[in-house]
């Protein structure tokens, strides 16, 4: 008789989910805003954004159901970083949102599940895409909060 | 003198364990005898430090070649200078590392095959490679490549878009090589890891942007 007991590791794997699925709501909530401002190829983008956040939204909450846990919910509303007025505004918020988004995954790789930490690592890759689209530049560690390393620059 | 007082310390270590053996397992003078077996960690660290040190050579090989590209290229390699820094951060190196440089320019040949086979995987860069290789005169021999005295990458191609090419398929194929190994790190290593992969894979569509291809 095997009785289930819980891995040590899962409930680190729970929470790391839960902090990356509560950061894809805002983000979906926040592209509904985003794309307001915008229009032509840069509505297209941020359509496509969009889409994006809500397929990780469905995989992360598939995944917490298999791990027998229930999914946050998304909140009514979410308070914006800074007011919107201008096609400029919303995507300066398309880069807050990815970069939030981007500081979740990076806690999803630091759990020790293969299978998560690989999962973390593509939504990451992908997040970082979208956030140097939005940003017109690239930086050197999507994911991390600017400061949080300190490297001597050459 | 020395030897004497090693050899009386650990005849003391093992005094001190004889009488534990058996409540606590001690491993008594064989755990003094040699240095432990460096982490997987060490080994994956000290390969993405020479992949990102080769990174950074074909950089600066194509800044020389091209002038017009220096633009684009120096926002790149400043960020994969700081990846390089980060990595080396993460790494302790005992005092003891005397053959330090020989064992440098031998990883970083290994960290060009090791590149070369991720670019061999289904991808974009796969079909460039081997005409790129063709072009610069070379055999497909894998041995010495990227091992040049001073640093200086022998397979960077001619040409504009075919340079821009080239630094695409590096990154694609450093980036598919960190996350490779992912599984096998610490977690405080996995996150560094698949952030620098991300940000390589930026630079693919940043090189596109400057006349490369998507």
């Amino acid at each position: 008789m095997a009785r289930t007991r819980p891995r040590p590791a899962a409930a680190n794997e729970a929470s790391a989910l839960q902090a990356a699925l509560a950061a894809e709501h805002a983000a979906v909530y926040g592209y509904g805003v985003v794309g307001a401002y915008l229009s032509g190829a840069a509505l297209t983008a941020a359509t496509s954004d969009w889409v994006a956040h809500e397929v990780a939204r469905d995989s992360l909450e598939a995944m917490l159901r298999s791990a027998g846990q229930q999914p946050v919910a998304a909140a009514v509303a979410y308070r914006l970083p800074h007011r919107v007025h201008s096609s400029a505004g919303a995507m300066s918020l398309a880069v807050t949102l990815e970069d939030r988004v981007a500081t979740a995954y990076l806690g999803v790789v630091a759990v020790t599940s293969t299978r998560i930490r690989e999962f973390g690592a593509r939504e990451l890759l992908a997040t970082a895409m979208r956030a140097a689209s939005w940003r017109g530049r690239t930086v050197a560690f999507p994911g991390f909060p600017a400061g949080a390393l300190h490297t001597a620059r050459g | 003198m020395a030897a004497d007082r090693t050899r009386r310390a650990v005849l003391a270590a093992g005094a001190v364990c004889l009488p534990m053996l058996a409540v606590s397992g001690c491993k008594g003078v064989g755990a003094l005898a040699a240095p432990p077996r460096p982490a997987p960690d060490v080994a994956i660290l000290r390969a993405a430090i020479a992949a990102e040190e080769l990174m950074i050579a074909r950089y600066d090989a194509v800044v020389r070649g091209s002038g017009q590209l220096a633009a684009v290229l120096r926002p790149l390699r400043a960020e994969h200078r700081a990846h390089l820094a980060q990595l080396r951060s993460r790494l302790i190196v005992p005092p003891a590392a005397a053959a330090r440089s020989a064992a440098a320019s031998e990883e970083r040949s290994a960290a060009a095959a090791e590149e070369r086979s991720a670019a061999a995987s289904p991808s974009p860069a796969a079909a460039a490679a081997p005409a790129l290789d063709g072009a610069s005169g070379r055999g497909s021999s894998d041995a010495g490549s990227g091992s040049a005295s001073h640093g200086e990458p022998a397979d960077v191609p001619a040409g504009r878009a075919a340079a821009i090419s080239f630094l695409q398929g590096a990154e694609r194929a450093a980036a598919a090589t960190l996350l490779r190994k992912l599984p096998a790190v610490s977690p405080s290593l996995a996150q560094l890891m698949a952030s620098v992969a991300a940000s390589e894979a930026t630079h693919v569509a940043a090189l596109a942007a400057a006349g490369g291809t998507a």
